[in-house]
């Protein structure tokens, strides 16, 4: 594969580390990021995702494997490959004496691509930003402000890749909303974008696949529709008259949360089949099922030592 | 490109602290001239030479003579320690440029574009060039419209010669302490360690090289330092060009420069 070759991830990483003295941030983490897709990077806070983007962008040295961005090593071609990123920090560190149109030429004379006139004026029209607050000083902006200036000097150069971090901390909902179909927009046109998150509900709806980090250490990669199959869902079966046989036993793959005689509530991991079978000859009225809300599966893998 | 919008940026940053500060050591320098006129008019130089303490005579050999001039008392503004307090400090606060970012994580935001690292080193340094420039282009300005206004017909006045080897050999001066104060920037991740660290390290060379001044002990070690290596009174008697004193403190000054180049391209930001 050569670098820029549309076939090849926009990110790979492979087995890297980084320690900071006895404390390992990340540790052997390897993943792979399709172009165009939007894939949530998730974790509790200090469990390696800005340390992860922080070697993507050779701010830090690893100790150990390498990234390489759209096939271009991080370390070894770092110019080549930050010229196919826009970047938004977790923490906008800004001089609070420079005005935001200064910020976003600043921006643009250093990403050494074309900034078209016509692609800021839509983000500014699109996150609500008035042309005139880009001449006021960042001092006087709220962090809301910052943030929204932050995404466009990010986007405005329209790179292949966007790496966010944490994107929607500090925006009020309606700006959340935009925002996400701005993120939509960008994946039809075939932009990348690597998105880390704590927000679950912003991944579950936002992102195709997402990689889970605890303490530095990949525990979980999917895709957000294949994490919705795996997980149970849960099945309300009400009866017309009382019932007062038990449940018990369930075929395998299922798991009685709740029973009274009218009605019996089950956790099914699998196709409903088995169940289905199972509630033959019994006066059933209706069958509730509720799909599993993505939240409380990785909600599972944030608490568990080792997810099962 | 990108490292010219980097330079543009920093110079954008401190264009009104260099234009604050020239204008005031061009004032400084006005002001000189107009004390050493009203000096010259009231011949108040011998009774000033006669108010210095016998040691301090000693210590200043025949420069005291070149000294208590209306030429000596305008070559003043070029190692008066308020002056040279606020040149070093200046380029201090220059060459912590880098630290500043790091500490602030504006770093971020700049090393995430393709720029290469070296060239936030390679910023600072065009930068404290450009700085260290225009102040001795501001000092120099100052004596010149000075000594044009206000020098008394008759006096003696400082020479081109001896202004332009003052400007030379503290210009060298100011270089030697932003580089080596660049190689401590370069690996501190706050502008106030640096800063500090390379401030109290010029404090502490300048008292030292005063001692060595009256102690031989102090004296045997005093090369080591960068203030020995401007003596203004030895050149306003001599007005010789101290290459060899210049070439040392840019010896020093590159020194620095390489120590930040190699330290932060390795660290960790």
């Amino acid at each position: 594969m050569s670098p820029d070759d549309a076939a090849g991830p926009a990110i790979e990483i492979r087995s890297l580390s980084k320690r900071f003295r006895r404390l390992v941030a990340v540790d052997n983490l390897s993943l792979e990021v399709a172009r165009g897709e939007i894939f949530g990077f998730l974790g509790l806070n200090g469990a390696g995702k800005t340390t992860t983007i922080r070697l993507l962008l050779d701010l830090l040295r690893p100790d150990g494997g390498e990234a390489s961005i759209m096939g271009w090593n991080c370390r070894r071609q770092g110019l080549e490959a930050r010229s196919r990123i826009g970047y938004l920090p977790g923490e906008l560190g800004l001089y609070a004496d420079l005005t935001g149109q200064q910020l976003l030429d600043l921006s643009a004379g250093l990403s050494g691509r074309e900034v078209r006139p016509d692609t800021v004026a839509d983000l500014l029209q699109r996150l609500e930003f008035h042309k005139s607050d880009l001449h006021r000083r960042l001092r006087e902006y709220s962090t809301g402000m910052k943030r929204k200036l932050g995404l466009i000097q990010a986007f405005q150069s329209d790179p292949p890749l966007l790496i966010l971090d944490e994107p929607t901390e500090g925006l009020d909902p309606l700006m959340q909303e935009s925002f996400y179909k701005l993120l939509f927009d960008l994946r039809d046109k075939g932009r990348t974008v690597f998105m880390s998150s704590h927000v679950l509900s912003e991944v579950e709806r936002v992102c195709d696949r997402i990689g889970l980090i605890r303490k530095g250490r990949l525990v979980l990669f999917s895709s957000v529709d294949e994490i919705r199959k795996l997980a149970a869902r849960t099945v309300r079966v009400i009866f017309d008259s009382d019932v007062l046989t038990s449940p018990h036993p369930l075929p395998q793959g299922y798991e009685v949360i709740d029973f009274t005689p009218r009605a019996w509530t089950v956790r099914a991991s699998g196709p409903m089949g088995d169940l289905v079978q199972r509630l033959a000859g019994l006066p059933v009225k209706d069958l509730e099922v509720s799909d599993a809300r993505l939240e409380e599966i990785l909600m599972r893998y944030f608490r568990e030592d080792e997810p099962r | 490109m990108n490292g010219a919008a980097l330079l543009f940026h920093s110079y954008r940053r401190v264009r009104a602290l260099l234009l604050g500060a020239g204008a005031l050591l061009a004032g400084f320098q006005l002001l000189l001239c107009l004390a050493a006129k009203a000096m010259h008019e009231l011949n108040a130089f011998g009774q000033l030479t006669s108010l210095i303490p016998d040691f301090l005579r000693q210590l200043m050999g025949p420069s005291l003579i070149s000294l208590m001039s209306f030429g000596g008392i305008v070559a003043v503004g070029y190692f008066h320690i308020a002056v040279m307090g606020a040149l070093v400090a200046l380029a201090i606060a220059l060459a912590t440029e880098v630290s500043a970012e790091i500490e602030l994580r504006f770093v971020d935001l700049i090393l995430s574009r393709p720029l290469a690292r070296h060239w936030l080193i390679t910023r600072s340094v065009v930068v404290l060039i450009c700085a260290t420039a225009w102040l001795l282009l501001a000092m120099s300005l100052g004596t010149c419209l000075g000594l044009y206004l206000l020098a008394p017909p008759g006096s003696a006045e400082p020479t081109l010669r001896l202004v332009r080897i003052l400007i030379f050999n503290l210009g060298a001066l100011i270089l030697c302490w932003g580089g080596l104060t660049l190689a401590v920037a370069a690996v501190s991740r706050r502008r106030s360690a640096a800063g500090s660290a390379a401030g109290f390290l010029a404090l502490a060379t300048y008292l030292f090289d005063y001692i060595a001044q009256v102690w031989k002990p102090a004296a045997k070690i005093a090369w080591l330092f960068p203030f020995h290596y401007y003596n203004a009174l030895r050149l306003l008697t001599t007005s010789d060009l101290p290459l060899r004193e210049i070439r040392v403190l840019l010896c020093f000054a590159g020194a620095g420069i390489a120590v930040a180049y190699i330290l932060f391209s390795r660290r960790d930001l």
